[in-house]
C-alpha cells in the first residue's frame, strides 16, 4: 500500500504535475540555459540534486520551522546548499565544475525547489518528500533536455555538439535566442492543452453515452 | 514582543547553521582550489608564451601582477614576452583572459582563463569548433596590436560571436586596456611608426 503511494509521487512529477509544463515553475532557467541538448540536461541534473537535498532537509526540519518565518529559512537552506556544492565540485570535481560552470549559482533562482520545498517537502514524510523531489526532478530533466535538443538542432544546426547538417544548412539562430525558447514551450504547452481537451472530450463522450451526464456541455 | 524574539532566535540558529557549514566546506575546499587556480594559471602562461623557457612574476606599485617570459635561463637578458591577466565585466560574469604580448607590442596569444556567459551565446567565446584545437574567437587575437583590438561594431578587426556583442566586447576591451596598461611599466620595441 505505501509501496503504491510512493510511486504515485514520483510519477506524477513526470506529467500530471510536471513542474514545468504543469506547474510552471522552473521556466526562466529552463528556457535560458537549454541553448543545447547538454546544457538542459547539465542544468536539469544539478538542479535535480540540489531539490533532492532541499527537500530532504526541510522535510526534516518542519517539526521545528514556525510558520511565520518559514520562507527566508527556506531560502538559507537552499541557498546555502547550493554554495556548498558549488564549492565541493570547485574544489573536488575542478573539470565537471568548468561543464557545468554557471548552471549551479543559477539553481538558486530555480523556484521549483522553493516551490517544492513550500508546497510539499514542509508538510510530508521524509520518505514522501524524497520520491517527490525525484520525481519533479526527473519530469524537470525531460522538458529541458527536449528544449535544449530541439533548439540546438534548429538554431545550431548540432546535437550534443556533432554537426548533423552538411555547411549549407542554416540555422534558424533565433531558436537558440530566448523568442526561439519561449515559442517553442508555448508550442508545447498548447500541445499538451489539446491532448488534454481532447481527453476530457472522450471522457465526456464516453459518460454520455451511458447516459451518466445529460448536460450538452463538456466542462 | 515575545513573538517576535522567538521567531528571530530560531532564524538566527539557521543562519548560523548556515555560516557554520558553509565556513566549515570553505576551509576544506579553499586550498583545492587555490591549487587549480595556480595550475590553470601556469598552463595558461606557458600557453600564451610558448618561446619562453623561463616566466617569472612582477607585481607593480598597486599590486597587479604581470609575468616576463625570457627565452633562455638567463633572466639577466631581455625579456622576450610579458603576460598579465585582463579583467572585463562581460554580460554575466567577470571574464579572465591571460593575455601573451610579445616584446614587440603585438598578442602571442590569448587563453580566457574564467567566464560565466550565456550557454550557447556568450559562452562560445570558449568553444571550440570541431576539428580545430582552439576556440576561434579567442584565436583571432594573435598578432593583433592593441589599437586593432576592437569589435567589429567598434571599427576594430576582432570579429564578434553572433548574438553575444558585450561578452566579445568585454574581452576586446580589457585586452586593449591591459596591454595600454603594461605599456606603462614595460617596453615594447615599436615596429609600427606614426607615419604609416
Amino acid at each position: 500500500m505505501e509501496d503504491k503511494g510512493l510511486f504515485k509521487e514520483f510519477i506524477k512529477g513526470i506529467y500530471k504535475e510536471n513542474p514545468i509544463t504543469a506547474l510552471f515553475l522552473g521556466l526562466c532557467p529552463a528556457l535560458a540555459v537549454t541553448t543545447s541538448l547538454i546544457n538542459g540536461l547539465g542544468m536539469g541534473l544539478a538542479a535535480t540534486f540540489v531539490l533532492l537535498f532541499s527537500n530532504i532537509i526541510v522535510s526534516s526540519v518542519k517539526g521545528i520551522v514556525p510558520r511565520k518565518i518559514r520562507i527566508p529559512i527556506y531560502i538559507v537552506i537552499i541557498a546555502t546548499f547550493v554554495t556548498i556544492v558549488e564549492l565541493i565540485m570547485a574544489g573536488f570535481i575542478p573539470s565537471l565544475f568548468r561543464a557545468l560552470g554557471i548552471y549551479v549559482p543559477l539553481i538558486v533562482v530555480n523556484c521549483i525547489i522553493l516551490g517544492r520545498a513550500e508546497a510539499f517537502a514542509s508538510k510530508n514524510s521524509l520518505g514522501k518528500s524524497t520520491i517527490d523531489a525525484l520525481g519533479m526532478g526527473v519530469g524537470f530533466t525531460i522538458v529541458l533536455v527536449f528544449l535544449g535538443a530541439v533548439r540546438e538542432i534548429l538554431g545550431d544546426g548540432k546535437l550534443l555538439g556533432h554537426y548533423l547538417f552538411g555547411p549549407e544548412f542554416e540555422p534558424v539562430l533565433l531558436m537558440i535566442l530566448p523568442p526561439g525558447a519561449f515559442i517553442l514551450i508555448g508550442l508545447i504547452l498548447g500541445t499538451i492543452n489539446w491532448i488534454e481537451i481532447r481527453k476530457n472530450q472522450k471522457i465526456f463522450l464516453k459518460f454520455k453515452e451511458k447516459k451518466l451526464i445529460t448536460t450538452e456541455n463538456p466542462e | 514582543m515575545k513573538d517576535i524574539i522567538k521567531l528571530s532566535l530560531i532564524l538566527g540558529i539557521f543562519c548560523t547553521a548556515a555560516a557554520f557549514s558553509l565556513a566549515g566546506v570553505n576551509k576544506i575546499t579553499r586550498p583545492r582550489i587555490e591549487m587549480e587556480r595556480k595550475r590553470v594559471i601556469k598552463e595558461a602562461l606557458e600557453h600564451v608564451l610558448p618561446a619562453a623557457k623561463i616566466i617569472t612574476e612582477n607585481k607593480t606599485i598597486d599590486e597587479k601582477t604581470y609575468y616576463l617570459g625570457y627565452a633562455t635561463e638567463d633572466t639577466t637578458q631581455s625579456p622576450k614576452g610579458f603576460s598579465f591577466i585582463a579583467y572585463g565585466q562581460g554580460y554575466s560574469s567577470r571574464i579572465q583572459t591571460m593575455v601573451g604580448v610579445n616584446n614587440k607590442g603585438t598578442i602571442e596569444a590569448i587563453e580566457i582563463l574564467f567566464q560565466q556567459e550565456t550557454p550557447g551565446l556568450g559562452a562560445k567565446a570558449t568553444e571550440t569548433r570541431p576539428g580545430e584545437d582552439t576556440p576561434w574567437f579567442q584565436k583571432q587575437f594573435a598578432g593583433k596590436f592593441a589599437d586593432d583590438i576592437k569589435v567589429d561594431k567598434d571599427g576594430g578587426e576582432i570579429v564578434s560571436i553572433t548574438g553575444a556583442t558585450i561578452t566579445s566586447r568585454a574581452v576586446a576591451n580589457s585586452i586593449q586596456k591591459g596591454i595600454k596598461w603594461l605599456s606603462d611599466y614595460v617596453k615594447f620595441e615599436k615596429e609600427k611608426t606614426i607615419t604609416e
